[in-house]
Order: C-alpha cells, then structure tokens, then sequence
C-alpha cells in the first residue's frame, strides 16, 4: 500500500465508517462496540504504518485539481504524519474507554458517530494542503464537539455547547476572512504554493482569532472549562488529546511552515500565550470542580505549545511537537482518572473527596504519574518537551519568558498536587472501589505510555527533529 | 573496564528498585538480601570505578547538542563511591528499621531508585542527562517523605516538591542561559566569566545547587520532614545525598563553569548564603525539643559552612567546603541513624521524655556521641579539620565577617549537642520510656562504621584530604601554588584554632548555666537563650512559620491566583455570558421590531438597502 492510499483510508474509513456505526447499532449494541473499536483502531494503525516515511524525512504532495482553485490537496509529510498518529492513538485509547464510562447511558449510536467523525475530521484536516479544506474540516470538528458536549442534553448542557460552538465559529469564520485576504495577496489557497510568503499583519491577527478560539487561548478560552459537562471521555478527546491541538497544528502548518510573520507578532505573540498560560494557571488553583482544573490546566499547557512554536528556533519547534504528544498522553490520563473518580463518587468538588488511594490505587498512581509529565518532571516525557520549549525560548533571547514559563510549572505542581491531595489522599469521604476494568486499563496504558515516552525519548524526538527540520525553511 | 560500564551504577539500582517493588509482601528476606547484595556491588564498583578515574560515555540522543553523555573522573569517581557507601549503610539500617512499616517494600524501592538518579546526576557531562537525573530526585522524594504515614506527611512532601521543584526550574533557566552564552551543553567545555546574562546564569544554578543541599531559604521543608518522614530517609536523603549533591554541583559551577574570583561579587553572595545558613538555622537547631528536628536544622546550618568555604573561592577554603561535605555526611547521616536507634528503642524522641540511655544502649551512645563532637568541631575528629579549614579561607578573604559568623554557628553547635546528647544519654532515666535495650546490630553497625569514618578522617585527615580532596581543586588552585594543607597547620596550636576552642569552651558554659538555671533539667539548657527578650518573640514568630518562605510563597501564590482567575478570566467569560448575549437579543430585538409586516416599511427597507449597495459597489469600482 503505497503513502498516498494510506492517508487516504486514514481519512476515509473513520468517516464513513462513523455513519455506518447507527447500522451496526440497529443490529446489537455489542457490533457497534466492536465496529466503534475496530475503525478506530485501524485509524491508530494506518498513520503508524507512514512513520518509517517520515523518519526518512519524506515529503510527498498529492493534488487532485477541481474547479475555482479548490484543489484537493495532500501533504503528507513527519509533521502531519506526526500529528495523525498522536491523535488518531489517543483517539483509540478514549474509545476503548468509553466502553465502559457511555455503557449506561443512551444515544450510544450518535455518540460513537460524533466521535469517530471527529477523528476522521481531525485527519482530514491535518493532512490538508488547501486553506478552504483546511477550514471544511475544521467546521465538521466543530459540529460534532457541539453535539458531543451537550450529550447529556440538560438544557444548561445545551447552553454550553452552544457557547462552546458559537464561539470556535466565531473564531473560524473570522480565520476564513484572512484565508481570503491570503488570497488576495497569493491567489491561491494551496499551501504549498505559497511558502515563506510575508502575510499581512492584519491576515495574521485574522487567522489567529481561529486559531485560539480551536484552542482555547485567552481571550476566547472561557467555553473550554465549560465544556466540561460532556461526558469525561468527549473533555478528554476535546481538551486533551485533539480538539485544542488543532489550533496548535494550524499554527505550525501556516505561520511556521507557510507563512513569514510580519516582525511585530514575533515579539508579541510570545506574551500573547505566556499571559494566556499563566491567567489559566491561576485559575486553575482557584476552581474547585475536578475538570475545570483540568480544562484551564489544558489551557496553560497550550500557551506552552505555542511558546514553544514562537521561539522558531529547532530546540523550541521540536520541544513544542513533543509537547503535542506528552501533552496528548499525560492530559488524556489525568481527565480519565477524573472520569474514574467521578463515575464512582458522583461528584466533581474535590473538596468532597478525599483518601481514594486506598480503594482506587491504579488510578492514584496513574494520576500521580500522569501530573509529574504535565509538570515536565523526569522521568516522565512531559519533562522532555517542557524543557525543550524552556530552553527554545532562551536561546531566541526572551530569559523573562522563559522565567514566567518555568512559574507557571511552579503554579501548575501547586495547584496539581491540591488536586492529587484532597482527591486521593486524607480522609476517605466516599470510599468506592474502581469497577469497569476497561476503564482502569486505559488510564494504566497512558500512565505508563507517559513514563516510556520520557525513557525512550529518544525516539519521537527523532521524528519531530525531522519534522523540525523539515518545517524550518527559514533555517536552512 | 569499558565506557559502557558507566551506565551500571544507573540501570543497575533502577533495575533493582522495579524488581524490589515487584517481589511480593512474603519474600521479605529475599528483598532485604537483594537489596544489600546490590548496594554491595555499587560499592565495589565504586572502588573499581575510583581506581579508573578516567572514562567517558557519549551516545547522541536528541540532537540539538543534547547527547547522553556521562563522564568518570577524579570528582564524580569520588561522589560516586560516597554515594554507595551511604546507600550500603542506609539499606543495611533499612530492613530493621523499616522491616515493619507500612510500604516498606516501596521504600527500599525508591532508595534504589534515589541511587540511580542520584549516580546519573553525578556522573553527568551535559546538561540534559544531569537535568534529567537531578529533577528526577523529585520522585522519589514526594514518595519516601508521604511513607512517613502521618496525617501531615503529605503536605510536607507537597511541600518538600514545591521547594525542590522551584530549585529546579531555577536551574533549568539558568542552564539555558549557559547554554546560550556559552553555546554548548557538554559540562566539561563550559568555563565562562560571570558577567552579564552569565552572573544571572550562574546565580539561578546556585540556587539549584544550594536548594538541594538544603541552604537556606531552601530548607524549611527539612524539619517538617524530621517528623513527618521515616528518620531512615533524613538520613538517607537530606543528611548524606543531597548534600553530596547538591555541593558537587555548586562546586562544579563555581570552580568549572564559572571561574569565580575570591572578592568577586558571586564569592561574596555565596559567602553570605552560607553566613546566614550556619547562624540562623544553628539558632533554631538550638531550641528544639524533638532530637529529629533538632538534627534537621543542624543539617540546614552545615550547608552554611560548606557554602561559605566555596564561596570563599580560595583553594583552602574550597578544599574545607567540600571536605566538610563528606564529613557532615557521615556524622549526620550517623546522628539521624542513631536518632532512629533510640525511637526504635524508646518509641519518642522528645528530648524531655528521655534520659539516662548510655547505659543500656551503650553502642548507639557512643556512635552518637562520637559524631555529635565531630559536628561540634572538637579536635581531632574530622568536623574540626573541615571547620578549621573553612575559617582559614574566610578569613584569608579579608572579610572577617564571614569567619565570625561561622564560629558563632561553632558556639550554637556545640551548645545544642551538649544540650541533646546530655538530655537523651545522660541524666536520670524517665517514666515515659519503658525498659530498653540496646539496636539490633543492622541498626548498630551502621552507626558504629560512620562514627569509625569520623575518627578516621579527623586524625589521619591527610588520608582523605590527598586521596579525595586534592586532586579536585587541580587545575583550579594558582598556576604554580603548591597545595599544601599543612602549611596551614591544621592542629590545635594555631590563633584560628585556639579561637574555635574558645569558642566550644564558651558552648559548654551557655550549656553549663542554662542547665543549672533550668533545674538540673539538660533539655532545658538552651532556655536562657530562647527566653531572652526580643529573641523570644522572634522565636515565636519563626515557630509560627511567619518566616517560612514557603507559606509565604503560597499565600502569594493562592492570592496571585485569585486575582489572575478573578480579575481576567471571569471578567472575559462575563464578556461572553453577559454582554455578548445582551446585545444578541437587544439587536435581534429591534430587528423583530422592524418586521412589523407594513408592505410600506419593507419597501423602505430594500430602498435603502439599494442605496447602500450601490454606494459600496461605486467605492469598490474606484
């Protein structure tokens, strides 16, 4: 199977495969399990299978040409192929977990079809080439995120989706205008076309309204805490693993492999996303509801990926897609911990818990080693792309950056720690065992995915030092 | 001996701590032999590895000038081999002392697992690996401080985390610059001057190094902890491994990385660091109640000494800081060991609930007794010689100040020692404690080596001050200067050292009238200090923690916090729930008011629609 069909499954099969998932409803709630897994699975796989292209540092564009410039194009190349594998994996991971956390409830048909659109949506969109598919894609994300956070259908649920959709549409129609003045300046919408082309300030700050709308970036973060509602397994697909990663990727496609920023947003847009990492830090040791601690945790670890992005040196590239991954992994775990946690003690104040280590073990390890990467301590991988992002933002001359970066570590130990204390440790409030063991296992698997990425290091670096590499055309 | 050989003192304890966890509850002897036997092969290989001196290691591992280099010579060879000596000791005192605690099993476990990190750290040649192994310590310090099992432990760990882990990123920042000034991260090729960007390079890596080891403001953790953890772990990590450390690494940075000159500004900052260490955390040692805390601020005010003799940057000086540093390792691990004998014995180790315990626990009596003289600094036992070699190196600084205040911390040290060990070893026997008996011999014999070693190393000092010490400071002493320790008559018959007599015949004084004054009572001997006024308030305060760094700092931190979340991130969300949705009904509002279904009306509507699109159609054709 050569590249060019591989990605193209990748995008295929969990699109369509996402509507055939009511039909395997009707016939038993076991068979749309099982088609809901298997999709997703071979979703996980077929990105994985490009990774010995992307080490080579392989770059292939596929454009199939359609009327008005709308050309269908492809770029398959270690940054998206990177990106793919991250959240197609994660992807995975959450359905299998859902198995267990959606088993009760009902609608199960629309929730694994929103869910394996949404993946299939998010592959479309990091391989696109084309500005217009770029943004279809993006809005098919924003559909599905819509329905998904208000899955439980309480009107206050309802409320939030809608805030949470109105507001990315906001942000991607706006994104659409600079797609436009692009245009203006290009003629084209093909990506490829127009690398290393200076865009006008007014596009940038345009495409930027999108960008951290998607990924919920002060001053357009505030419908990502609140979509915490939907069921944990959705906060963990949205927050963690791929809705908010999406803004990040746009970023890196279009101002760092596209695009020539103007000279002001260079040394604006580093204090733009440190102020954003920092305001979501502290009001992540203010919330007491589990998962808003963990929504505006999500935010501030963002601003790290974008700080990251904006050293455009290789240390801080390199050291912002490992983010993406150790990132994807750690947050995946701590939300699904959460979801353990409130599955079983039917509350999200952490002040009502307390002492769960003793009846949850597996789940408070998990957990405890899932926080030590978010904070970027070793051996734990978020320590190798937090520290790669730190030290980026060194070497491009910004020490006080950096100093606010490494603060904000300081806050997120002090507020994850509050939360690993009152959750797990002290008195036992509600004592409850772990029950659905398909659950435990995947919040195991990302606990211990999350040390092996910091031991074997190693090896995603070495592709996202290629993708590095390759991305940086302003330094070669 | 290949270079490959380097990786053993790392895999091999991080291998053992993943099998030591997984061995089940039952086989606990199998654990135990385990764990020493490896401890025993760390030390033989230290020997080996002492011998070598000379051996590198470098893989590439991410690019960007980032290789997992590791590199033997004279200085990691010897952390290296003190380090396994410790951790032999410690497992040893270990499967006694911890046989019956709950999560023994993970203690021996994050012992080894502290080793391995602790090795890497060490043996380290470029900045990530050492970043890696050093920050790892965080591990496994959160999860020996929480086996302490009480109600409080774990915010102490949080709060030994926090402290370490500000430390940390400190020196993560201050790597960076380094790094960027000096444009490599290989350890051994960085010598820079501290000027600019670089002074604050190597101030943030100061802070690294001193908050390992436990200087002050760093180190309010450390009492807390006295109670809150194991006393296994104080003397296991805050008495020997993070000193060993946290000074190899200030060493490292003030002699290698940065040449740092005697009268500079950094020696003087340094030299001030270790001043107030050693007096302040002495003053509080001085009125501690418990012996584990009281250690635990010896432990902090140690530091001082070891800080003010590198900062001193002259060869003396720097030799004393570090000789110092293994010296303290051994009578304080030794100290805490037998502070742990004594609770595993009595069951307390409040001062006023013991008395009278040489006799029946003679062994553990004279390991403490013999370390307490050397940490006091009474000839001939090495706590003298390091001191004396300090206090030279201060004072040939020309600033008098800095010897001052060490000797000052000399008069605290001794009259808090009179104090404890008088209380515990001597006197009448009390009520509170039952009949005891002497340690088991895993307990005793650690205590009993580590006193040896402080014998050892005070009268024979030139053993490890030319098998050790010396050669470290080649290459950094003046081109052509001899080292030559003697010249500094390290004995009793010197001004310097008549002064630190003095000074420990003025401690047994304090110690002699606070005891009388106090009724007889030794654990009240330090009361006529504590009560002096102004003093006492001041101690009030400081038990009150009004002085902790720490709880400020999270005060800021919470208040920070609510002023971030209620000041910017609510007012925004309130953009959206508020007023977004106001002026969304308001403007549909008026919208609705319009379609009013008069024909006339909507005609008006698309006339001026027209006109508007004209308007804008004629601009755009211009």
């Amino acid at each position: 199977m050569n590249v060019e069909t591989t990605v193209l499954l990748t995008i295929l099969i969990p699109i369509l495969g996402s509507f055939a998932v009511p039909l395997a409803g009707l016939a038993s709630g076991k068979a749309r399990s099982v088609w809901a897994v298997a999709v997703s699975a071979v979703t996980a796989v077929l990105p994985l299978t490009l990774l010995s292209f992307a080490l080579e540092g392989g770059e292939l564009v596929v454009r199939k040409n359609l009327a008005l410039g709308l050309d269908f194009v492809l770029i398959i190349d270690p940054l998206s192929i990177f990106m793919a594998s991250v959240s197609s994996f994660v992807g995975f991971l959450i359905v299998v977990y859902s198995l267990g956390y959606i088993r009760h409830e009902e609608n199960q048909s629309e929730y694994y079809l929103m869910v394996l659109l949404f993946i299939g949506a998010m592959m479309g969109l990091v391989f696109s080439g084309n500005l217009i598919f770029l943004y279809l894609f993006w809005e098919i994300i924003a559909i599905s995120c819509w329905r998904l956070i208000g899955f439980y259908r309480q009107p206050d649920h309802v409320r939030k989706a809608d805030k949470a959709f109105l507001v990315t549409f906001f942000g991607a129609v706006v994104m659409l205008l600079g797609f436009v003045q692009i245009y203006g300046v290009t003629n084209t919408f093909d990506i490829t076309a127009m690398r290393g082309t200076l865009v006008p300030g007014t596009a940038v700050l345009l495409i930027l309204f999108g960008i951290f709308s998607k990924s919920a970036t002060i001053p357009l973060h505030t419908w990502l805490p609140d979509a915490g509602v939907a069921p944990t397994t959705v906060t963990a697909l949205l927050h963690a693993a791929v809705l908010v990663k999406i803004g990040v990727y746009a970023f890196a496609r279009l101002f760092l492999y596209t695009f020539r920023l103007p000279d002001g947003w260079q040394e604006a847009l580093p204090i733009i996303v440190m102020v954003s990492s920092l305001v979501a830090a502290g009001a992540a040791a203010v919330e007491n509801d589990i998962k808003r601690i963990l929504a505006y945790s999500t935010i501030s670890q963002i601003g790290y990926i974008f700080l990251g992005f904006t050293a455009m040196n290789a240390a801080g590239i390199s050291g912002s897609l490992l983010f993406i991954l150790m990132h994807g992994l750690a947050k995946a775990g701590l939300f699904l911990c959460a979801g353990i946690v409130i599955h079983a003690v039917h509350t999200k104040d952490i002040r009502e818990m307390g002492g769960l280590i003793k009846t949850m073990p597996v789940t408070a390890v998990a957990f405890l080693a899932c926080a030590f990467s978010v904070i970027g301590i070793p051996p734990f991988g978020g320590f190798f792309s937090k520290f790669l992002v730190i030290l980026g933002t060194v070497q491009a001359g910004r020490p006080w950056v950096a100093a606010m970066a490494l603060f904000t570590a300081v806050l997120t130990m002090y507020y994850l720690f509050k939360v690993f204390s009152l959750v797990f440790l002290g008195e036992a409030k509600h004592p409850a065992p772990e029950r659905t063991k398909s659950m435990v296992y995947v919040v195991a698997v990302l606990a211990v995915l999350s040390l092996a990425a910091g031991l074997f290091v190693a090896y995603p670096t070495k592709l996202t030092n290629i993708a590095t590499t390759q991305m940086s055309w302003w330094l070669r | 001996m290949t270079p490959k050989m380097l990786l053993l003192p790392i895999l091999l304890p991080a291998a053992l701590a993943a099998i030591l966890l997984l061995l089940p509850r039952t086989l606990r002897l199998l654990r135990d032999v385990l764990a020493v036997a490896g401890a025993a092969v760390l030390v033989y290989y230290g020997f080996v590895f002492f011998s070598v001196k000379d051996l590198r290691y470098a893989v590439p591992w991410l690019g960007m000038g980032i290789d997992f280099d590791l590199r033997l010579y004279h200085f990691s060879s010897f952390i290296l081999l003190a380090l396994a000596g410790f951790l032999i000791l410690i497992t040893l005192y270990a499967t006694v002392k911890m046989k019956d605690a709950p999560r023994g099993r993970e203690f021996m476990a994050y012992v080894f697992l502290t080793a391995a990190f602790a090795n890497g750290a060490v043996l380290a040649n470029n900045f990530v690996p050492l970043v890696f192994f050093w920050e790892g310590l965080l591990v496994t310090l959160y999860g020996l401080i929480t086996i302490g099992g009480r109600p409080t432990s774990g915010r102490t760990a949080v709060k030994a985390l926090l402290i370490s882990g500000f430390c940390d990123f400190a020196m993560i920042l201050g790597i960076g610059l380094l790094w960027t000034v000096s444009g490599t991260a290989t350890m051994s090729e960085i010598s820079v001057e501290p000027t600019g960007l670089a002074a604050a390079a190597f101030v943030l890596m100061m802070i690294g190094a001193a908050g390992k080891a436990g200087a002050m403001p760093f180190h309010t953790w450390i009492p807390d902890a006295a109670t809150d953890a194991p006393v296994t772990f104080m003397a296991f990590l805050p008495a020997a491994f993070e000193k060993l450390l946290g000074i190899y690494l200030l060493a490292r940075v003030s002699l290698d990385f940065f040449k740092i000159q005697p009268g500079s500004a950094m020696s003087i900052l340094l030299m001030i660091v270790g001043a107030v260490t050693i007096v302040l955390a002495v003053l509080m040692a001085l009125v501690q109640t418990d012996l584990k805390r009281l250690l635990s601020y010896h432990a902090v005010s140690q530091v001082g000494y070891m800080v003010l003799g590198i900062g001193t940057a002259i060869p003396i000086g720097i030799a004393g800081g570090i000789f110092h540093m293994i010296n303290h390792a051994m009578y304080k691990s030794g100290l805490f060991l037998s502070a742990g004998s004594v609770e595993h014995r009595a069951g307390t180790t409040e001062l006023k609930k013991l008395g009278g315990l040489r006799r029946d626990m003679p062994l553990t009596a004279f390991g403490f007794i013999v370390c307490a003289l050397a940490i006091s600094g009474v000839w001939p036992l090495n706590g003298f010689v390091s001191k004396e070699m300090v206090f030279h190196g201060a004072l040939e600084t020309g600033y008098t100040v800095f010897a001052i205040a060490a000797w000052i911390g000399a008069i605290f040290t001794f009259a808090s020692f009179l104090k404890a060990g008088h209380s515990v070893f001597f006197g009448e026997r009390t009520r509170e404690v039952p009949e005891v008996r002497e340690s088991p011999p895993a307990i005793v014999l650690p205590i009993l080596v580590l006193a040896g070693l402080c014998i050892l190393f005070g009268v024979y000092n030139k053993l490890p001050l030319t098998l050790f010490i010396q050669p470290i400071l080649a290459g950094h002493a003046e081109a052509g200067a001899p080292l030559d320790f003697t010249s500094h008559a390290l004995d009793v018959f010197n001004m310097v050292a008549l002064i630190s007599i003095g000074c420990l015949v003025l401690a047994f004084l304090l110690h002699r009238h606070g005891f009388l004054k106090g009724g007889r009572k030794a654990h009240l001997a330090s009361e006529p200090i504590h009560r002096l006024p102004g003093v006492h308030q001041l101690y009030d305060l400081a038990e009150r923690r009004v002085f902790d760094p720490y709880e400020q700092g999270v005060k800021v931190l919470h208040g920070l916090s609510t002023v971030l979340f209620k000041a910017v991130d609510r007012p925004i969300d309130f953009v959206y729930e508020k007023i977004v949705t106001v002026t969304g009904s308001k403007f549909t509002g008026i919208l609705k008011k319009a379609h009013n279904g008069h024909y006339a009306n909507y005609l008006a509507w698309c006339l001026a629609g027209l006109i508007i699109l004209a308007g804008a159609l004629s601009l755009l054709a211009k």
